[in-house]
């Protein structure tokens, strides 16, 4: 009897053994794409039976919170998004498990634009990776090709200097209807980081000394600051931004008040939404700056994350790989961000052909092998002047000097101070 | 009848009003108490909070921005504090009438003080926006005047801010001083008519200092009132440009939910309380000066 009963429990033991089931938690910050990752991940569990994940899905403003709530309780998730933006902050604080073996020897290195595994080691500040890119967004010269035609002016392209952009600006710049007041601006921006940011980068420039964590913009960056500041008020082909106040800054261009600007590629759904068939348009890269090169662009890629506390790692792992790659789909995309799974990128299915803009499909995958360089610190939102804070930091201060305001030089004098001043506290 | 309620003892009241109680220290006076102690320590949600002891107190007197934070949580409240006490008692006065239809006004000027900040910051947005808004349509073509950016210059864009908050709450101080203007006695005014008095002399004499405990409610409700301003500002101007419309409510919470710096904003709570409890502390002291009761 006793025999029999050592029997039946090892039998039991081990049966147990192999059905265990291994539950995942996946918390993700798109409402919109539920029901497709919701299929993405049946087509997982099919293919590992021993593995169950459960969706949580925030609303995007809500998703930071309640993230950081659950970090401070220890009670993250296994497996969940992750933003450039707080990339750094989240690995310095081991909450993100060090991923460096896992990438190196078991993921398909061809599969993956491995650029972005690099852009978010140098994000991370370490020399590890921390998480694994599944979408990237570059920032792109957006044209309206009907302005560019009546002008007369050929469209731009990769090789396009600021000496054409600012040729091309003032041939933009019209007073259609004879009132006075310009009706059709060459070009539009403020003191926004997708704005600015672009065009420092495009010229071989950087705001931050990643060395001493400092501001400390170079003579590329303050030649690209002073070019745009001069676009205000020397050459008068963009307006003040007080001047379109009211107006959401992403609809200026697609309302036709400006003939061209540059913002992240995110914008192409919105500029469907609201060109629709009124206007041909066009996307192109940012104009090359005199101290630049083609083979950079501003740019950062959305992340899927593992919790430092996992208590499944490995499945942790086969999953946070199949949701960031393999698992998804185009239809999981919003137009405008590129995946980093270079089948989906280099699909078909990607050049949306039929919609605009026509060349969607060639500058995207053309930026998204670039190198791709941003200025994401701790405490950024704060310095630069992000969201709530738009008016603040070193948004408020440009935009005071494009408002005619502040002086150039004096806005450089604050900006040292109040960047550095907050620099200080994340980086002694 | 003895048997009734005797049994009932003076603390068993108390037992009654223990959810009341619950909820009161659970959704505000615990969170009050612990942003107190919030406000000494440095803590970004997800670490640890670490004891600074006075230092975000300090960092927050030093901050060159914080004057001008201060500075304008006090015009902000100037501006709505006399608007809407102003035209709240104007808007009164208009509506306390017996016309048929009277009431379709009373609600129409009701009717923004119940409708979301958010709708009304886009609405505003749009009519004060210096491309295509209502407003400088107006005033360019028919008069022929070049306004300002309303909500884009440094200079405009806190009282605008301010008028939309007052105009958005004015029906809410109509409705007090409805209140107020009819509990005089009618006979008072058929006196002083027959006395000869003038509309103007009667509204001085007699309607004003009648409405004295009125206007002390109304003023001391629009002051703690004037430092609620976030949804209007976060709409329209998310306190610029570059920090020219933001209040102290807004920065708290800014650094709050954007920075994460819950010790720091919690420090600006703080100030902000004890300025609003300062003022009203003021306010109360006055009062016998020019309160009047009607017996």
């Amino acid at each position: 009897m006793k025999k029999l009963a050592l029997l039946l429990l090892l039998i039991a033991f081990s049966v147990a053994l192999i059905a265990e089931t291994v539950t995942l938690e996946y918390w993700m910050w798109d409402p919109s794409i539920k029901d497709k990752v919701e299929k993405a991940i049946a087509k997982f569990e099919e293919t590992h039976p021993n593995i169950k994940v459960n969706l949580t899905v925030m609303e995007p403003k809500n998703y930071w919170p309640k993230m950081r709530t659950l970090a401070f309780t220890k009670k993250l998730p296994d497996v969940f998004n992750m933003s450039s933006g707080y990339l750094e902050e989240w690995a310095k604080n081991k909450f993100l498990l060090d991923l460096t073996n896992y990438v190196e020897n078991d993921l398909d290195k061809d599969k993956f634009f491995f650029n972005l595994f690099e852009a978010g080691k140098r994000i991370s500040g370490t020399d590890r990776y921390y998480a694994i890119p599944f979408a990237l967004v570059v920032t792109v010269l957006y044209y309206n090709k009907d302005a560019f035609d009546e002008a007369g002016i050929p469209y731009p392209d990769e090789n396009w200097t600021w000496d054409d952009f600012l040729d091309a600006a003032k041939r933009l710049t019209k007073d259609k209807d004879g009132d006075g007041e310009i009706d059709q601006w060459g070009f539009w921006f403020y003191g926004r980081y997708a704005h600015v940011e672009s065009w420092i980068y495009a010229n071989g420039g950087r705001l931050i000394n990643r060395e001493t964590m400092r501001f400390e913009p170079d003579e590329n960056a303050l030649e690209a600051l002073k070019f745009l500041v001069s676009l205000v008020k020397e050459h008068k082909v963009a307006p003040m931004p007080k001047e379109m106040k009211g107006i959401r800054q992403q609809d200026v261009f697609p309302r036709g008040l400006a003939a061209m600007w540059v913002d992240g590629s995110w914008n192409i759904e919105n500029n469907r939404k609201i060109i629709g068939d009124k206007f041909r348009w066009g996307i192109a890269p940012v104009p090359v700056g005199p101290h630049g090169s083609k083979d950079v662009a501003y740019g950062w890629p959305d992340f899927v994350a593992i919790s430092a506390t996992t208590k499944h790692p490995k499945e942790a792992w086969e999953f946070a790989k199949f949701i960031a790659g393999e698992g998804l789909t185009l239809d999981m995309y919003m137009a405008g961000k590129i995946p980093s799974y270079k089948a989906l990128t280099m699909s078909e299915e990607f050049d949306e052909v039929g919609k605009q803009p026509v060349e969607k499909g060639k500058v995207l995958r053309e930026l998204a092998s670039r190198k791709l360089l941003n200025s994401f610190t701790m405490g950024w939102s704060e310095w630069r002047g992000y969201g709530a804070a738009e008016s603040m930091g070193l948004n408020g201060l440009i935009d005071a000097v494009l408002n005619g305001e502040m002086a150039f030089d004096e806005m450089l004098d604050q900006a040292y101070k109040n960047v550095n001043r907050v620099l200080k506290r994340y980086y002694k | 009848m003895k048997k009734g309620f005797s049994w009932y003892k003076p603390w068993h009241g108390w037992i009654f009003l223990i959810p009341t109680l619950i909820g009161l220290f659970v959704f505000r006076i615990g969170p009050i108490i612990f942003a107190f102690f919030m406000s000494f320590t440095d803590w970004n949600i997800m670490l640890q909070p670490t004891w600074i002891g006075l230092d975000n107190y300090k960092e927050l007197f030093t901050d060159p921005n914080f004057y001008q934070i201060l500075l304008n949580t006090f015009e902000f409240s100037l501006i709505y504090v006399t608007g809407t006490m102003v035209f709240g008692l104007l808007l009164a006065v208009l509506v306390n009438s017996k016309i048929k239809g009277i009431k379709f006004f009373r609600t129409a000027y009701f009717t923004p003080v119940v409708t979301s900040a958010v709708a009304v910051g886009i609405i505003w947005s749009w009519i004060l926006s210096p491309k295509y808004g209502l407003l400088n349509v107006i005033l360019e073509k028919w008069f022929g005047v070049t306004p300002p950016s309303w909500l884009g210059d440094a200079k405009w864009a806190l009282p605008t801010v301010a008028f939309v908050q007052t105009w958005k709450m004015m029906g809410y101080y109509m409705i007090i001083y409805l209140a107020g203007l009819q509990n005089i006695p009618s006979h008072l005014y058929e006196a002083a008519r027959i006395d000869g008095a003038s509309k103007f002399q009667s509204f001085w004499r007699i309607t004003l200092p009648l409405l004295s405990p009125t206007t002390f409610f109304a003023f001391t409700i629009a002051i703690i009132d004037s430092f609620r301003n976030f949804e209007i500002i976060y709409t329209m101007t998310q306190g610029g440009p570059q920090y020219a419309s933001t209040t102290l409510v807004y920065s708290v919470y800014v650094n709050a939910f954007v920075f994460y710096r819950m010790g720091y904003a919690s420090a600006v709570a703080y100030v902000l309380l004890g300025v609003v409890g300062l003022i009203t502390w003021i306010n109360f002291l006055l009062k016998k000066y020019w309160v009047q009761r009607i017996y």
